[in-house]
């Protein structure tokens, strides 16, 4: 069994490395996060767009890809994200192991993570700022991915249900930005604030594979070699702030044949709190598996639904339902809906809904290291959340939790907004 | 049992025949934690007419293979989602063209959940009301699927493609055909299908092959399950040509999606023969339609297509088709930017020196999978059911040419064969 991340900082950066020869590959990750915010937001996420086309060593973007294929077909992907209040940008890489390869070919991980400082430092440039060429397109591409939204009506139900529940604080945004905000940017703005980013945002590299904390240390210390602004920003927890006391009704319109239900919920417990392992019962207890409340009774019991679920967003203090049902019965729905939250605040948990339910999330969290990219996640979490609990400490918070403590949970939580995304069929609306 | 050792692979697979003839596949990896299993039978939504030996011919409705799997998971004694969670195991299942797959992942009580993936779906419990029952939740399934344009253009090409091979109807099937299916023509096809003849284990993660073995054999003596007779699948001949060269429908979508697909229709192949031609074409796809190929940057620079153009080939044992195509202002330019880029290369040839790098690329995804569990499994049956070896495919890399290649691109590519289809705004 491999053992956790082991942690150096060097230039006012993080550095996580798991050596371990469990998998075929070297997997690293660099993540970028800087606080979620009105002004900047659009540019944040344009500028891995941007860093994605061209480096100083490989100005154009097939060369760039190229030398990927070069290195056997390394996995790339990158992806901007929030995590509570703060906007991630993160890079990815999964470079096959020498071992793997017949042909002699040099040192796999330094070749890769070259690549990944280059991405992050090196971009190319002409003039001094970004090649115009790339912004212009890159800002089409952001354009056309935030107006893709709506292609994936369940994708779409939720963000719509998130943002009229976080409509007074920047967490209503996308992490792609906003389409408002692509007309002021250009190559100019967009250097300035990337030069702003790298050197005061918070840098998270991890690394996953047969390597030493020492050999990573040292690749950083050849390639990562910015200017770093004096700080090493700590992270801090923005839950969500409730500002209505009575919960809101949205209803969209759209050419659909189902109807999406999403509720959102508002708990004042989050990641470091320590209810925190009582509240991921409570959602895993109410939706979050098979056997869990929404899935039995709108599903399994009355066939209203294909999928019925919740999802918690343990850093903001947020819980989501999603529903795909037919749209006459929305009330219905509705009510089933309300009743399990009123089941929950009655402490009425079976002890079969408990143990199963300790079950799977034992199992969610057991599994996590056997990929590289999830343990990534989850340790990064706990970092963005200011709080350290490993896997072996939360698992033992869980087994300790009772069906009182849910309910002690349940009693903080409280419906804000219900959306309904439905058909153009103007009867009922 | 038997023991395939792949070295360049590192990896050992273990293989038994048990006496009812299902096939167990064990595939031990070290330092993992988690098990992943999945109980598959070679039956899918294809498989809508046919016939055991000695018995009659059956055809059934539409999308019954889809509601067959769904039905699976009711037990009894009640739900199966239930006895898993207790035992910590995740469980799922899909229906594709050609296969249902039943599987679950735990990283405790392994043998308790080996044993109960394998009872579950060994007991069929369908009733006239718990059949009833399942409708309302599958048509929740089927107007999901109605409203993702991803899926819609999807099946649209293969609408497009296919005239008369039954990979042309929805595996979900629709509201009008699963109205029609009853518990009697379940138990037809649960009879036919799952046979253990007809089935195959996968388990792989941190396990002891024998163990699973003995496991799964003892599970299966204690049945006495007796032997099944062939099962004959009945496929009216696909004709060379396509049934329509577009189909266009109309969507709440923020820009027209396009996939554009060419069709094959051959005698019968399978194994190595198979492997090699889906192996070339994929090195084909790379080379024309990657991110490092001269063609996607173009049609990138010009705004033509977006992140979510994507390529793929698809082999069957009569047919294949090539599909390629994504989010697209402007449909028509796309196709003809590719097409006469296509014809150039059909012309002069692809590129030696970047057909050996994109060799080495494909080696290097097909090495990353064997990191992920799940994939090895899905993988394994997938080529297993065309009769082909998939830790096997680094031999297959070292047989395929250039000259290979570029007789295969001149095959394909035949426009006369090529359907398109569009998902326009409404």
């Amino acid at each position: 069994m491999s053992a956790g991340f082991e942690r150096r900082e060097y230039n006012n950066m993080r550095i996580h490395v798991k050596p371990t020869t469990q998998f075929k590959t070297y997997t690293m990750t660099a993540l970028l996060a800087v606080p979620l915010c009105e002004q900047e937001v659009t540019k944040t996420a344009l500028i891995p767009h941007v860093l994605r086309r061209g480096t100083k060593r490989f100005p154009q973007t097939d060369q760039l890809r190229k030398h990927l294929d070069h290195l056997y077909g390394t996995g790339f992907a990158f992806d901007v994200f929030k995590r509570g209040n703060y906007q991630v940008m993160q890079i990815k890489l999964d470079t096959i192991h020498e071992a793997f390869i017949q042909e002699n070919q040099n040192n796999m991980l330094e070749a890769s993570f070259r690549f990944l400082s280059e991405l992050i430092t090196e971009p190319y440039t002409e003039q001094g700022v970004f090649k115009q060429e790339y912004v212009d397109t890159e800002k089409l591409t952001l354009q056309k991915k935030l107006q893709a939204v709506v292609n994936n009506k369940t994708r779409y139900a939720e963000q719509r249900c998130l943002e009229e529940m976080c409509k007074d604080e920047p967490y209503r945004f996308t992490a792609l930005g906003k389409l408002e905000d692509l007309d002021h940017i250009d190559p100019h703005n967009l250097y300035e604030a990337y030069r702003q980013l790298i050197e005061t945002c918070s840098i998270d590299i991890y690394v996953v594979g047969d390597t030493t904390t020492d050999k990573v240390t040292s690749l950083a210390k050849q390639y990562l070699t910015m200017d770093r602004a004096e700080i090493n920003t700590p992270f801090h927890a923005h839950p969500y702030v409730k500002n209505r006391n009575k919960e809101q009704m949205i209803v969209d319109q759209l050419e659909v044949t189902q109807g999406k239900l999403n509720i959102g919920l508002h708990v004042p417990v989050t990641y470091a709190d320590k209810d925190y392992p009582a509240l991921l019962m409570y959602n895993g207890v109410l939706g979050s598996y098979p056997h869990s409340k929404l899935f039995v009774n709108v599903r399994e019991k009355e066939s209203l639904a294909y999928y019925a679920s919740s999802k918690l967003d343990g850093i903001k203090g947020i819980i989501t339902i999603q529903s795909g049902i037919e749209i006459h019965k929305v009330d219905q729905v509705i009510n089933i809906m309300k009743q399990q939250l009123e089941l929950m605040r009655n402490g009425e948990i079976s002890s079969n809904e408990l143990e199963q339910t300790k079950a799977m999330i034992r199992n969610q969290i057991n599994e996590l290291d056997d990929a590289a990219f999830s343990s990534i996640s989850y340790d990064y979490n706990q970092i963005i959340a200011g709080k350290e609990r490993n896997k072996h400490q939360l698992i033992e918070q869980l087994e300790g939790i009772e069906a009182e403590h849910i309910q002690h949970v349940a009693k903080k939580v409280e419906l804000d907004t219900i959306y309904f995304l439905r058909d153009k069929e103007s009867d009922n609306v | 049992m038997k023991i395939k050792t792949y070295p360049e692979l590192k990896e050992s697979l273990f293989f038994t025949k048990l006496d009812n003839g299902l096939d167990v596949y064990v595939l031990p990896k070290q330092g993992y934690r988690k098990t992943y299993a999945t109980f598959a039978t070679k039956y899918g939504s294809i498989d809508n007419h046919f016939q055991v030996e000695g018995k009659p011919k059956i055809k059934v409705p539409d999308g019954i293979a889809h509601f067959l799997e769904h039905k699976m998971f009711e037990q009894p004694e009640g739900d199966v989602f239930a006895q898993f969670a207790t035992q910590g195991a995740s469980v799922n299942a899909f229906t594709s063209f050609d296969r249902t797959v039943y599987l679950f992942s735990s990283t405790e009580q392994i043998e308790q959940n080996v044993n109960t993936l394998i009872d579950f779906v060994q007991t069929p419990h369908f009733t006239d009301e718990n059949v009833e029952k399942e409708k309302g939740i599958i048509t929740q399934e089927i107007n999901m699927y109605k409203d993702s344009p991803d899926w819609q253009v999807y099946m649209g090409l293969i609408q497009s493609l296919f005239q008369q091979h039954p990979v042309h109807i929805d595996i979900a099937g629709t509201e009008e055909s699963i109205h029609e299916i009853t518990k009697e023509m379940l138990y037809d096809c649960y009879h036919t299908f799952y046979h253990p003849s007809n089935m195959c284990l996968f388990v792989v993660g941190g396990v002891d092959a024998e163990h699973v073995t003995s496991l799964a054999a003892n599970n299966q003596s204690a049945k006495n399950i007796h032997p099944q007779g062939e099962i004959k699948r009945y496929f009216e001949a696909e004709p060379k040509a396509v049934k329509a060269h577009e189909k266009k429908i109309q969507l709440s979508v923020s820009m027209p999606k396009c996939l554009c697909g060419i069709k094959e229709v051959y005698g019968y192949e399978e194994g190595t023969s198979l492997l090699q031609k889906q192996l070339e074409m994929k090195i084909i796809m790379d080379l024309l339609f990657s991110p490092s190929s001269t063609l996607y940057q173009q049609l990138y620079d010009q705004q033509l297509i977006t992140d979510s153009f994507s390529s793929d080939y698809k082999a069957y044992n009569t047919f294949a088709f090539s599909v390629f195509g994504g989010d697209t202002p402007d449909p028509d330019r796309m196709i003809h930017m590719i097409r006469s880029n296509i014809d150039e290369y059909i012309k002069n040839g692809l590129s030696k020196e970047e057909f050996e790098v994109s060799k080495h690329k494909q080696m290097g995804s097909y090495l990353r999978l064997f990191n992920i569990p799940e994939l090895i499994a899905h993988s394994f049956t997938d080529y297993l059911y065309k009769n082909c070896d998939f830790f096997d495919m680094m031999s297959t890399f070292s047989r395929i040419t250039w000259e290979g290649i570029n007789d295969r691109l001149r095959h394909h590519f035949n426009w006369e064969v090529m359907s398109v289809s569009v998902v326009e705004r409404k």
